[in-house]
């Protein structure tokens, strides 16, 4: 019993980056990286809690956050994809824009005596246990189906890899990878309602603190496996739950545990390395030959 | 050969304008007063960690320039900024004219006494830290005299017997605070177990939550907090978990209906006695401790929930508030 306690309580603190990760995973399929999920989780946060606070609704606050996810992600795709501009330059500047964004509407939001605390929040079961979190592993298993398991899926996959292959078989690498960024943006708008409805239910300026730099490393480290993405995350959610729980209680220095995620992570990647499972076009634009 | 001279000229010009601009730099600077009293209005800068909107560190420092503001009719002006920025901004209001320029926390105390030295026309004082030379010092916050009260409270009343502190980051002024909780918590119940977890962080309401929640786990059932813009987070796991929680620098008894007393730090009265010094040109680097003697510091009951802490144990709060006023109780503190 104490086990199931404690697996749904890291399950919950673990929930945002997974949800993330696994929209990251997506988007990197399709060969495009998108750095920006940082900031576009941190704008999802911002929506969460303002729609919810708003309306008194806590759905709202959900669509809310992952309409905003969508938009931000096919702003960012229309510059990285459409443009073909530096995907790192910008999904930086997506990580800036959505940090001062945010800050800067919380300043003025706070003088004027918005709320920002205490929003509705999911409704929880016993356990903390919530609808969104139930949802979490069948995404996982949808995203690896939709990936796959579907002729989609193949195109996507192909335009990560090779993709005027998949532009003369007919199909669209703008709009494959258009369609990518939408779905990982989605995920990053739940990723963003969870982190404030499901378990802070409040906003503060960068309350995301790396998350989204934590899912992006995460993808790599489930090889770009949807249900290994999603234990990966769980691991790194005991590893960050351990630190915590550890802390005061031996003679190491608190220092140590929590770089202790973050080390473990490294000494994964290092291990496993890129290898033949990244996707070979990830990061380069697709330019259509004249 | 026009090229030549034209660009002869171009360099002329640009030797000209550089020097011209570093003599009129020098020329006004010259004319600030140099340990002399301020002719004209007083200029204030304050530089802060966070929004001033956090209610908490940062708010309450701007409560006290506006306090500078009001009581002496001074020029105010606040500006965030962290880390790297911290010299720019130092400097560009030292350029300003500023006479005065507030960094709130140890991070500005370093760069203070540095910068200090290129504008000894300006005093540069930080928030905590130890570092002074003539024109820059430091406010060392005896807000360990408001947590051992709170500790006090939280070792007489806690049914578990386990009190616990939920850190963001692990630095030395959070530590002494710290330390001054368990002190109070052991003077009241020698027994008594401290439990002390830090999320690392400044801004991460999840992250707080989660050490709170571990915190609680563990048994704690008074819980103090040093977690700034991230204490919506640690209000929460109270809440969630039916707990009491202390509020911490400023009075933060409305924001949780568990938040039975806040540890208060009041910046108005330090902030105006010293903005006077600079006026009057009187200032000299030193670090000043200013505490509950100095009306710097209180310890305020959430009205509310008086009921909640025994009666006996409210006098003795108001006793030992008293005690040290009166400067015969002194509470642990850590130098940094």
């Amino acid at each position: 019993m104490e086990a199931v306690v404690w697996f749904f309580l890291i399950a919950q603190f673990t929930a945002p980056v997974a949800f993330a990760a696994l929209g990251e995973t997506i988007g990197q399929k399709a060969g495009v990286l998108n750095i920006g999920l940082e900031g576009t989780i941190l704008v999802a946060c911002y929506a969460a809690v303002v729609a919810s606070a708003v309306t008194g609704s806590w759905m709202i606050g959900l669509l809310a956050a992952v309409l905003i996810g969508a938009i931000l992600n096919l702003i960012q795709g229309f510059f990285t994809v459409v443009l073909a501009s530096d995907q790192v330059v910008a999904g930086t500047a997506v990580n800036l824009i959505g940090l001062g964004l945010t800050s800067t509407l919380f300043d003025a939001g706070v003088a004027s005596g918005q709320k920002f605390s205490g929003v509705a929040g999911i409704p929880k079961l016993p356990l903390g246990i919530d609808v969104l979190l139930l949802s979490l592993p069948i995404l996982a298993w949808g995203v690896h189906w939709l990936l796959f398991r579907t002729q989609f899926g193949l195109a996507l996959r192909g335009a990560g890899e090779y993709p005027p292959a998949v532009e003369s078989a007919g199909f669209s690498v703008i709009r494959l990878r258009m369609i990518a960024l939408l779905i990982g943006g989605v995920f990053a708008g739940l990723a963003g309602a969870y982190l404030t409805l499901g378990t802070a239910s409040s906003f503060a300026p960068n309350m995301t603190a790396g998350r989204g730099f934590i899912a992006i490393a995460l993808v790599t480290f489930g090889r770009w496996k949807p249900m290994w993405v999603l234990a990966a995350s769980f691991l790194i959610g005991i590893l960050d739950w351990l630190q915590v729980a550890l802390q005061g209680r031996s003679a190491i220095p608190i220092q140590f545990f929590m770089a202790l995620p973050y080390v473990v992570a490294l000494i994964v990647l290092v291990a496993v390395g890129k290898g033949t499972q990244t996707p070979q076009s990830l990061g380069l634009a697709y330019r259509r030959e004249k | 050969m026009s090229r030549w001279i034209i660009a002869l000229f171009a360099i002329l010009l640009v030797i000209v304008g550089c020097s011209g601009g570093d003599k009129g730099t020098a020329v006004s600077v010259k004319d600030l007063p140099v340990g002399k009293p301020v002719e004209g209005k007083l200029k204030v800068a304050l530089l802060t960690p966070g929004n001033v909107n956090d209610s908490g560190w940062s708010a309450l420092a701007n409560r006290g320039l506006l306090a500078i503001e009001k009581d002496l009719g001074a020029e105010v002006s606040q500006q965030t900024t962290k880390d790297a920025a911290i010299k720019d901004a130092m400097r560009s209001f030292a350029q300003d004219g500023y006479q005065l320029v507030i960094g709130h926390g140890f991070e500005y105390n370093g760069p203070a006494a540095e910068i200090a030295k290129e504008f000894p026309n300006t005093v540069f004082v930080s928030s905590s830290g130890g570092e002074t030379t003539a024109n820059s010092g430091a406010f060392r916050f005896y807000l360990e005299q408001g947590f051992y009260l709170a500790g006090f409270i939280a070792g007489k009343q806690s049914k578990t017997g386990k009190v616990g502190m939920i850190g963001g980051p692990d630095v030395p002024s959070i530590r002494s605070t710290f330390k001054a909780f368990a002190a109070g918590a052991k003077a009241a119940n020698p027994s008594i177990e401290v439990i002390e977890k830090f999320t690392g962080s400044n801004d991460d309401v999840a992250k707080a939550k989660q050490a709170t929640l571990q915190a609680i786990a563990e048994g704690a059932d008074y819980l103090i907090h040093q977690t700034n813009a991230a204490v919506t987070g640690f209000f929460s796991a109270c809440e969630e978990k039916n707990v009491w929680a202390f509020g911490a620098n400023e009075d933060q008894n409305k924001l949780s209906p568990q938040c039975i007393a806040s540890a208060v730090i009041l910046a108005e009265k330090p902030f105006v006695a010293l903005a006077t010094l600079v006026k009057e040109g009187k200032y000299h680097g030193e670090i000043q401790l200013v505490g509950m003697q100095e009306g710097a510091v209180d310890f305020v009951l959430n009205p509310l929930l008086a009921s909640e802490i025994q009666s006996e144990v409210r006098e003795e709060i108001t006793k030992l508030q008293a005690a040290i006023i009166a400067g015969e109780l002194t509470i642990p503190k850590d130098e940094f």
